[in-house]
């Protein structure tokens, strides 16, 4: 593995072994208003931006504190778990989910990461979205301070970021990546060990 | 014995000459996809890696069904390029020996562990099996005592010989080259080639086909071992 190289995971489906936000929704009783909104997301009838500020706001009255631990608690895959703990100096978390909600799963995982942000209200709640993160970025930011750039995804909003990437990885360890981003990748698995075998030797 | 830790199987082709509209990996002989046979014969290789191109989803779906654990290799100008460069992105950036081979090609399972178990870290080892096919690459082969194996001392379309190249080799890193022309032509500029026979059959054209088929029927009959038996 070439030392001046930067590893860019998406976290949704990729490193965790099912998506987030629908399990935040489940716990708190908002599954179906939530599933929704992503089916209308994945259809293309309504932009990703929009989705996910109208999903925040369903789940605004929420004490992000709680969706913080209900995060924490999301299986992640262990063979990626490991690869981001051996190698933190070059691993990032690329993910369009809120600081405040994942900051004790990124924590855990104990890599940096580039995410949406928001406010949180002194009374524990969600306030305003500071930033929506589009995927892109991040990698250009990255590209000053790495020689490669190796991005790992599955799904429609990683587009951005295959298409500024030295290297992609089409990741259909959780469900199989879309075909847009099968066909922006160099390399496509489907199970977390061999995405690792595979990072190792580029 | 040396264990060959990575295989390359090109897979990117339109299969045009045979003509059944998919990519000849997933064309089935007795009932099971080419591809099938040699995942088969590649169980215990930890690092198989297929290169897609022709009709890729379709290749990766079956291909992810059969083993989950490869790694799909893309190259996305398989229209216009040899089967040099497909092997050439699939052992990209792998600074071990590796086996490469072609994603169209019934083997026999003995011969084919024979060869593997031949293979040598820092020298080639080229497969070559009996004349068959109709566009075959014909190799010339003699004896070489020094080593006890046969070595190859040319490569040809024309001059006819008992002994064709059997798209199978195990190669050091490095040795194939980006944008390079015909792997045979390529390994000519490493002569002589150690080589070591196998059984196979290449599905190439219908007239192949049909010997595959004939082939794999024939040795389920006689009770022998083919790949996946």
């Amino acid at each position: 593995m070439k030392p001046n190289t930067a590893f860019c995971f998406d976290l949704d489906g990729t490193v965790t072994r099912r998506e987030v936000l629908p399990i935040i929704a489940a716990e708190l009783g908002l599954a179906e208003e939530i599933g929704f909104l992503t089916q209308m997301t994945i259809k293309g009838q309504i932009p990703f931006e929009m989705s996910f500020r109208l999903r925040c706001r369903l789940l605004a009255e929420i004490d992000v504190a709680t969706v913080a631990k209900i995060v924490e608690q999301v299986p992640v895959d262990p063979a990626i778990a490991a690869f981001l703990g051996e190698h933190r100096e070059q691993c990032f978390l690329v993910t369009g989910n809120l600081d405040v909600w994942i900051a004790r799963l990124a924590a855990r995982l104990g890599c940096r990461v580039f995410s949406s942000t928001a406010v949180v209200r002194s009374d524990g709640r969600l306030g305003p979205l500071t930033s929506v993160l589009r995927k892109s970025t991040p990698i250009r930011e990255l590209r000053g301070q790495y020689d490669r750039v190796v991005v790992i995804g599955e799904g429609q909003n990683d587009m951005p970021m295959f298409e500024e990437a030295d290297i992609g990885v089409a990741y259909g360890g959780v469900h199989a990546p879309a075909r847009e981003v099968i066909e922006n990748s160099e390399y496509v698995v489907a199970k977390g060990e061999t995405l690792c075998r595979l990072l190792l030797t580029l | 014995m040396q264990t060959v830790a990575h295989a390359v199987i090109a897979a990117a082709g339109l299969g045009s000459r045979l003509g059944l509209g998919r990519p000849k990996c997933l064309v089935e002989v007795a009932g099971k996809p080419i591809l099938e046979y040699q995942f088969d014969l590649l169980a215990q290789v930890p690092d198989v890696r297929l290169v897609v191109g022709y009709m890729e989803h379709e290749v990766i779906d079956t291909a992810f069904q059969l083993r989950r654990d490869i790694t799909i290799v893309r190259n996305p100008a398989f229209r216009t390029t040899t089967t040099q460069q497909s092997y050439w992105l699939g052992g990209l950036h792998i600074e071990e020996p590796c086996l490469y081979l072609d994603g169209d090609i019934i083997f026999e399972r003995r011969t084919f562990q024979t060869f593997l178990s031949c293979a040598e870290a820092n020298a080639p080892l080229i497969g070559i099996t009996e004349a068959k096919t109709e566009q075959a690459v014909f190799v010339a082969a003699e004896p070489d005592p020094r080593t006890g194996f046969l070595a190859v001392t040319g490569f040809s379309r024309t001059d006819r010989s008992l002994w064709e190249w059997a798209n199978i080799a195990c190669l050091p890193a490095g040795l194939l080259k980006e944008n390079g022309g015909d792997v045979f032509t390529r390994l000519s500029r490493h002569l002589p080639l150690r080589a070591q026979p196998v059984e196979c059959f290449e599905v190439d054209t219908e007239a192949d086909l049909e010997l595959a088929k004939a082939y794999v029927t024939r040795l389920h009959g006689a009770g022998t071992q083919v790949a996946a038996a």
